[in-house]
């Protein structure tokens, strides 16, 4: 990109700043923001400094004590019930509540964090200052300063408040949910827990959840592939179908099967999953034809797990379908028509120039939000919750059914009977791993396709 | 021998057999929740095509419901979806024009743990979120979207690359002719990226109407039926009680397709919009 | 956690139905503290429940005008009050209804305090020995219980006689029967028709469970039976299957009383569960008895303290239970409100007090460990059904269970 061209000094190093930079400059190695100030920078110097004077006090009054707290998670760990012989109950005195101790260490450390890059940033900005009046350039004033967060800065303006939202609603949470897979909070240490290492993880892997986790990754990865392919791919032949040559009322064919996907999940799936009940309409309705002979036990808690594994893919395709169809309808209506016209004076038909110069065009398109897709897939909580609730039931599983992904299995493990909140930690934390493992493959393997 | 048209003629009645058949099927169970929504049903479950009594009391009970206050919610959800589609816009248009269009130190980095980020699940967060907001005594609809509009500094993708797919030309003849970055985005990025606009702020407006389960974590505590949002309502309508809810079944149905309406026609009239922003994405991912 | 599959275990459940009329006059409760009881206090109900018991604080009010109650639906019902308080206790109410099998693990995790010794003494001496038994936990009382629950059976007069319903097999015989065979709480209970104890006879041993031997076989062969029998209809929705005439009998509790008596009419029968044949003897099929009680949370500051467990022992008092009884078919357990004649004259509200007895049913138990056994024992009893788990296998598979269920954790 053509970028401004600005002169720059010659940048100073800091034992140089140190060394020769005046009191102001050697003060704002402490004081932040003393230098800014000394050369009129009135508005930089002083948020500086305001920030810094902020942060010692909040570091006095409750950072310190909120990163010692953190090593131990609160000293109290169990609870003591006495009697209270002036209201005349069982009062209960409490552990100390380490969910909240948690979350604040965190958020100490990330503060902390943030104080140093601005510690940094500060000492940068005395080292330019330094450097520029050493050469004798000119200072920027505060005006320009200003002028240059809607210039050069923008960045900078235009980033502050969603980073801020980012670090407060996705990192802190994040942050404290993986710190929360090695404790022991549990429904045994529901308000003081403490640090136990790799404990977690080790129930998950080899313990007494690894009989549920194994299979349960096998099948949540099964799932994410089929449902991502199978959507992908009858999604572009619907797409044909409703492009092909002399079919009338597209818009309102597209409509139609995009209606489907425009219904809200929760209403159509819970209903979806009374539509496919044992007694439910559709059993009735091929009882009625003389289809079956018995009704179809599709995805109760007592179906068979091959056929409620098949139901819920197929349910997925009635909502997925629609959207590839738009996205795939949208790359065909552009795609280079020269390589088809030729494929097709060399006299290919239908199919082979769909097989070999179509296809592969929309996969290339589409290839990145493929991947996307497939992340949310492994992550796809609303068909398995709304549709199965993870049923069919399977006796050799601890708290999920044959049809649960890891994704719900990780709900009930915190909302369900047994509320082990380390152990769904554990499993968001290998979610993670699988789904970086795998975009990261496919995305060296689209880059190569690509290139190649 | 069949003549050449003939045989066009007959793919073609075979493939509109196939579409007329293929929507049936796509449509038929959306018809069905409908005409359930229509029935008298008093155990909790429609085993039927089509209704054996017909009536409108399910519709009428929602709205007069003492229990269920069905128009709060609506009201609820309709000012949080617009509040916070304003917001998410705004801020995942911001992010994306940065990312995009602008070069500094930090872009690389960014990107990086944004792709990271994204790739938690969602709801390992739910805990502390709840703990955060109550820290702030924000358990209510304001929590709420910030909750949702704290996400949307992640959303960027579809819209950086809508961005990216916008020659970098225009931006430096701006700058040739002496204009600040701030007044290329105001003056020549927001007026290019309409669609794009259009389409996150669909997506944002669309997100509380559906989403049960933060709402749920974040609303419920309060035990006041009035705060609720409209897909927190329905849901706990039928989960919360048991015994009950074959009672309040069809008028559950019959809420869902008040709300389903709006949406799903915002949805079909935005498909363009929709298309365009997912194939923007997919270009460069 | 399907719509309408999942099963609020024991939990209570409510047939709203038109507001109250003001009750009668109060009676006396016992408090013999002559202190005057203050404070703030918020109380969670169902959704259903809240307009009842709004009446319900209002007599309260009458006699303790200083105490400021807040009637609000608990976030997900009763039967979730574990994990509801559990999300954060400091938010939940100060008074909230919990099942009796969650008393205990609430208990050890300190979110519910103990009832003050005057009041244990007039909940004892009120109330049935079943009920007091069933919020016991360690020889304390944790709760303030004001309902029964115990499943039994419901059937069409038109197709059954009363003689008809008093086995299993003759019943099934004649006509049929749906029931869900996924809910454990329909179905465990089949091991004590069979022999077995569930954490012992207390219900609060840890290694007292016994169904890994010829008696558990037993259960789980009865259940397989079942799969072969035409006239016993597996399904998740039997109000739908006794509405359509598909089925004449079912079993359920009596939060479903008031909607299988609109279904049913003139036709609504009730019994006591049948006899079933396990192991080659004619037994009493069980349930499962549950306690519905209201709870006091350890959180609620000091100060509030008395006037929540003041205000729990009021709205579980006897005057209370009939009010609630009388809006939602919940059996009362107070004594004197069990002999009155409204509930002597109510065919359900018998056949389900009947089943409460010992010989019909057994109280839930309180341990912790309940959360692995509902998790782990609705598999078991349905592979075994489905025939999904091999007669071969059944020793292995119980052995796994009852291991499983009797863990420290």
């Amino acid at each position: 990109m053509f970028k401004r061209k600005a002169k720059k000094p010659k940048e100073a190093t800091y034992r140089e700043v140190w060394q020769h930079g005046d009191l102001a400059t050697k003060l704002s190695f402490f004081i932040m923001g003393f230098a800014q100030l000394k050369n009129k920078q009135w508005v930089k110097g002083l948020s500086f400094l305001i920030t810094e004077v902020v942060f010692l006090i909040w570091m006095v009054f409750s950072g310190v004590s909120a990163l010692s707290m953190l090593t131990t998670l609160g000293t109290i760990k169990h609870k003591q019930v006495v009697f209270d012989k002036t209201q005349g109950v069982y009062i209960t005195k409490m552990p100390d509540n380490s969910v909240v101790i948690l979350l604040f260490g965190v958020l100490a450390v990330i503060l902390v964090i943030a104080m140093i890059g601005l510690y940094v940033a500060n000492l940068r900005s005395v080292r330019h200052l330094y450097a520029l009046k050493r050469d004798g350039e000119h200072v920027p004033t505060n005006g320009e300063d200003l002028a240059s967060l809607l210039d050069k800065k923008l960045y900078g303006t235009l980033l502050a408040i969603p980073i801020a939202g980012v670090v407060a609603f996705t990192i802190l949470p994040t942050v404290y949910m993986i710190s929360m897979a090695f404790t022991n909070y549990d429904s045994k240490h529901p308000i003081g827990f403490s640090w136990t290492g790799f404990a977690a993880f080790k129930n998950v892997l080899s313990g007494d959840l690894a009989g549920t986790f194994f299979p349960v990754l096998g099948w949540t990865l099964v799932w994410a592939i089929c449902a991502t392919a199978t959507t992908f791919f009858f999604g572009v032949l619907l797409a044909m179908l409703i492009e092909s040559k002399g079919i009338k009322h597209k818009g309102f064919w597209r409509t139609i099967f995009v209606i489907v996907y425009a219904v809200p999940q929760f209403i159509s799936l819970l209903m979806m999953a009374q539509f496919l009940d044992l007694q439910g309409p559709l059993n009735t309705l091929l009882l009625n034809w003389g289809w079956i002979a018995h009704p179809i036990n599709f995805i109760s808690a007592s179906a068979n797990p091959m056929v409620a594994r098949i139901t819920v893919i197929i349910v997925n395709m009635w909502i997925g379908v629609p959207v590839s169809m738009l996205v795939s309808t949208a790359i065909i209506q552009n795609l280079p028509q020269d390589q088809i016209e030729a494929a097709r004076i060399d006299g290919a038909n239908a199919f082979q120039i769909f097989r070999s110069v179509t296809f592969p065009q929309i996969l290339f398109v589409m290839a990145p939000a493929l991947i996307q897709q497939f992340i949310g897939n492994i992550n796809n909580f609303n068909v398995i919750f709304l549709l199965t609730g993870g049923y069919p039931m399977n006796n050799n599983y601890n708290g999920a059914g044959d049809t649960d992904l890891l994704v719900t299995w990780l709900y009930n493990l915190v909302f369900g009977q047994t509320q082990r909140y380390n152990a769904s930690a554990v499993l968001g934390i290998l979610i993670f791993i699988i789904s970086a493992t795998v975009s990261l493959i496919a995305y060296r393997r689209t880059n190569a396709f690509k290139e190649g | 021998m069949k003549s050449y048209t003939a045989q066009r003629r007959l793919s073609l009645i075979l493939r509109y057999i196939l579409l007329v058949i293929l929507a049936i099927v796509w449509i038929f169970p959306i018809v069905w929740i409908v005409l359930a929504s229509f029935s008298y049903n008093d155990t909790g479950f429609v085993s039927t095509i089509i209704p054996n009594k017909f009536t409108l009391q399910n519709y009428i009970g929602i709205f007069t419901s003492k229990q269920f206050p069905f128009v709060n919610w609506i009201l609820n959800t309709t000012f949080v979806s617009v509040v916070s589609a304003t917001l998410s816009t705004l801020v995942t248009i911001c992010v994306a024009y940065v990312l995009s269009r602008l070069r500094f130190r930090m872009r690389k980095p960014f990107l990086q743990i944004a792709l990271v980020l994204g790739m938690f699940p969602g709801f390992m967060s739910m805990i502390a979120l709840y703990y955060i907001l109550k820290s702030f005594n924000m358990l209510n609809l304001f929590g709420l979207i910030l909750v949702y509009v704290g996400g949307a500094g992640l959303g960027f993708y579809v819209a950086k690359g809508f961005f990216d797919t916008i020659p970098t030309a225009i931006d430096e003849a701006a700058e040739m002719d002496g204009a600040t970055q701030w007044q290329t985005f105001i003056h020549i990025g927001l007026p290019m990226s309409r669609p794009i606009i259009v389409y996150t702020a669909l997506m944002a407006f669309i997100g509380p109407w559906i989403d049960f389960i933060f709402s749920g974590i974040i609303l419920s505590s309060s035990g006041n039926a009035k705060s609720y949002t409209i897909a927190y309502g329905l849901y706990n309508m039928v989960h919360a009680t048991k015994g009950t809810s074959t009672m309040y079944f069809t008028q559950f149905i019959a809420g869902c397709v008040i709300i389903a309406i709006p949406i799903t026609v915002l949805f079909v009239i935005m498909q363009k919009f929709y298309v365009n922003g997912i194939t923007a994405g997919a270009d460069k991912g | 956690m399907k719509l309408i599959k999942k099963i609020a275990l024991g939990s209570s459940a409510v047939i709203a139905m038109t507001l109250l009329a003001a009750c009668g006059k109060s009676s006396s409760s016992s408090d013999t503290s002559s202190k005057k009881v203050s404070g703030d206090v918020k109380l969670w109900v169902d959704t259903t429940q809240v307009s009842y018991y709004k009446t319900i604080v209002k007599n309260f009010n009458k006699k303790y005008p200083d105490v400021n109650v807040k009637v609000t639906q608990s976030p997900n019902g009763s039967a979730n009050a574990k994990t509801d308080v559990g999300k954060d206790p400091a938010k939940a109410a100060d008074v909230f209804e919990v099942p009796n099998d969650q008393l205990g693990s609430m208990a050890d995790q300190g979110y519910i305090n103990p009832l003050s010794p005057d009041a244990t003494k007039t909940v004892k001496s009120d109330n049935v020995a079943t009920s007091v038994k069933g919020v016991t936990w360690k020889n304390q009382m944790y709760g303030y219980p004001f309902a029964e629950q115990a499943q039994t059976l419901y059937y069409n007069k038109s197709k059954l006689s009363a003689e008809d319903v008093k086995s299993w097999d003759t019943l099934t015989s004649k006509a049929t029967l749906a029931t869900d065979f996924t809910n454990a709480y329909n179905f465990y209970p089949i091991f004590f028709s069979a022999g077995t104890n569930l954490y012992g006879k207390n219900g609060e041993t840890l290694k007292g469970t016994n169904v890994a031997n010829q008696k558990g076989i037993n259960a789980l062969t009865w259940l397989a039976q079942q799969k072969s029998n035409k006239n016993v209809m597996q399904t998740s929705n039997t109000l739908n299957q006794l509405k359509s005439g598909n089925a004449a009998a079912t079993i359920d509790g009596p939060w479903n009383t008031a909607n299988i008596k609109k279904i049913l009419g003139k036709n609504f029968g009730v019994a006591k569960y049948p006899t079933i044949k396990v192991g080659g003897k004619n037994v009493q099929m069980k349930a499962f008895l549950g306690i519905e009680a209201f709870a006091v949370n350890s959180h609620t500051p000091t100060k509030d303290q008395k006037a929540a467990s003041t205000l729990a022992q009021f709205i579980t008092n006897k005057q209370s239970q009939l009010i609630v009884y009388k809006q939602s078919g919940q059996i009362p357990v107070d004594k004197s409100a069990q002999k009155s004649s409204t509930v002597a004259n109510d065919k359900a509200a018998q056949a389900i007090m009947t089943m409460a007895k010992p010989e019909n049913s057994v109280l839930m138990p309180k341990m912790s460990q309940m959360a692995t056994f509902w998790n782990l024992s609705a598999p078991l009893l349905n592979g075994s059904y489905t025939g999904s788990i091999k007669a071969s296998d059944y020793s292995a598979k119980l052995k796994t269970f009852q291991d499983a269920i009797s863990k420290k954790n």
